[in-house]
């Protein structure tokens, strides 16, 4: 009767405990992911399997809980930057410089959404910028700020959400390849914070 | 330092007495003893035989989540569309913006004309066109994994015409029929189809509306 009680009382610990590890454990994969399943170039992190059929599990999961469509392309990836290039979250109550320099794929895209992947109604009715429509510096450099209020130059709105994701779309295939077999050696933008209110 | 406890195994169990687990057990204690880990004192205090329960355990609970979580999903891509758009029919979605996005972190630098398939009243004939790098035209299981994908080529205007058909022996009999479309099998019964065009500027964007507005999906009898 005692040994029944004893092994009672340590299910009744040891299975919850064991099931929140475990679910909290798969959440963190699917969600956050780890070097089983993402790269990470500075602050730009992206599911290099997403979209394709030996997607392992914890992408498949990932795609399905995120409503992501992504495309499996050799020529096509997609990176998020829920950070700055120092480690810091990002928010609108900050200003970001992200520097593109000696970052020449095909194409690329960058736009701005809010924590929850809406994009941030502003005046200008801008959301982001691509290689066609961003202005370059006079040294080649592509610099686009990222800030609530107005600037001169590529400027992209943060709005008044507090937290900000960034969302960078390479369309090039050497890139795809770099990122698919981990030599991902070519450096993505930085982003550096230059001011917070 | 505290040490492991020396018992692994219950002293009331004389039957396993002899087992060689038991004596792996022992090893593997003596191992540790030697390394004299220094881990805290609540998970001394709770034994090795219970950590290594609940570790395996929750290492069980930890895949088969995994596993199931995209059948789990509540919200994948296509149960955030279903009410938003008509089965079987492509629809060009005007440009994304705050208010008025199909998905979230969706492109706002892309065109799309989507089609929400079922094929439970038989398979659906699609056509598109391809037009140059930066489109594509893919197809899309319930839970977003992408089973077809026609990428754009520079300079290259490509026009698809698939037969998306279910899988298992309904489709199998389907297969087998002379189609003038590529039959393509759906793992899942529900999907979407996707056409996506590059928003280059304002030039092009008339251009690019009209090939989406080309695309069509429609349902056929089986």
């Amino acid at each position: 009767m005692r040994l029944l009680r004893k092994v009672l009382v340590n299910l009744a610990v040891l299975v919850p405990a064991a099931a929140l590890l475990g679910l909290g454990t798969a959440w963190y994969m699917i969600q956050a992911g780890s070097r089983l399943s993402t790269r990470t170039v500075g602050p730009w992190v992206t599911w290099s399997a997403a979209g394709r059929s030996d997607a392992d599990p914890y992408t498949r999961a990932h795609v399905a809980w995120n409503a992501m469509l992504p495309v499996s392309s050799t020529s096509e990836l997609s990176f998020r930057a829920k950070t700055d290039s120092s480690g810091s979250r990002l928010t609108s109550a900050c200003d970001y410089a992200i520097v593109m320099e000696e970052f020449e794929p095909a194409w690329w895209g960058l736009a701005v959404f809010d924590g929850d992947g809406k994009l941030i109604a502003n005046p200008a009715e801008r959301h982001g910028f691509t290689s066609s429509t961003a202005m370059r510096e006079p040294d080649g450099r592509t610099v686009i700020i990222l800030a609530r209020d107005a600037r001169p130059g590529n400027w992209l709105p943060s709005g008044r959400s507090n937290r900000v994701v960034l969302v960078l779309t390479v369309q090039d295939s050497s890139w795809a390849a770099a990122i698919h077999d981990g030599s991902a050696a070519k450096a993505l933008p930085e982003v550096v914070r230059t001011g917070c209110r | 330092m505290k040490r492991w406890p020396i018992e692994l195994w219950p002293a009331r169990l004389p039957r396993v007495q002899q087992l060689p687990v038991r004596l792996w057990l022992k090893q593997a204690q003596a191992l540790l003893m030697r390394l004299r880990l220094p881990l805290p004192q609540w998970l001394r205090r709770l034994g090795w035989r219970r950590i290594t329960a609940v570790v395996l355990l929750a290492g069980i609970v930890h895949i088969c989540a995994t596993l199931a979580a995209p059948m789990l999903s509540s919200r994948h891509a296509y149960l955030l569309v279903r009410d938003k758009l008509p089965a079987n029919r492509m629809v060009v979605l005007p440009p994304q913006s705050p208010g008025n996005q199909l998905l979230p972190y969706v492109s706002p630098h892309m065109l799309y004309a989507v089609c929400r398939y079922d094929l439970s009243g038989g398979p659906v004939i699609v056509t598109a066109t391809v037009a140059d790098a930066g489109w594509a035209l893919s197809l899309h299981a319930a839970q977003g994994d992408n089973f077809y994908v026609m990428p754009g080529q520079p300079l290259r205007r490509t026009d698809v015409s698939l037969l998306v058909i279910p899988s298992g022996p309904e489709g199998a009999l389907i297969q087998k029929r002379d189609t003038a479309e590529t039959p393509i099998v759906s793992p899942t019964p529900e999907g979407l189809i996707v056409l996506r065009a590059p928003l280059r500027g304002l030039a092009w964007s008339a251009e690019a509306d009209a090939v989406l507005q080309r695309a069509t999906c429609t349902q056929v009898r089986p």
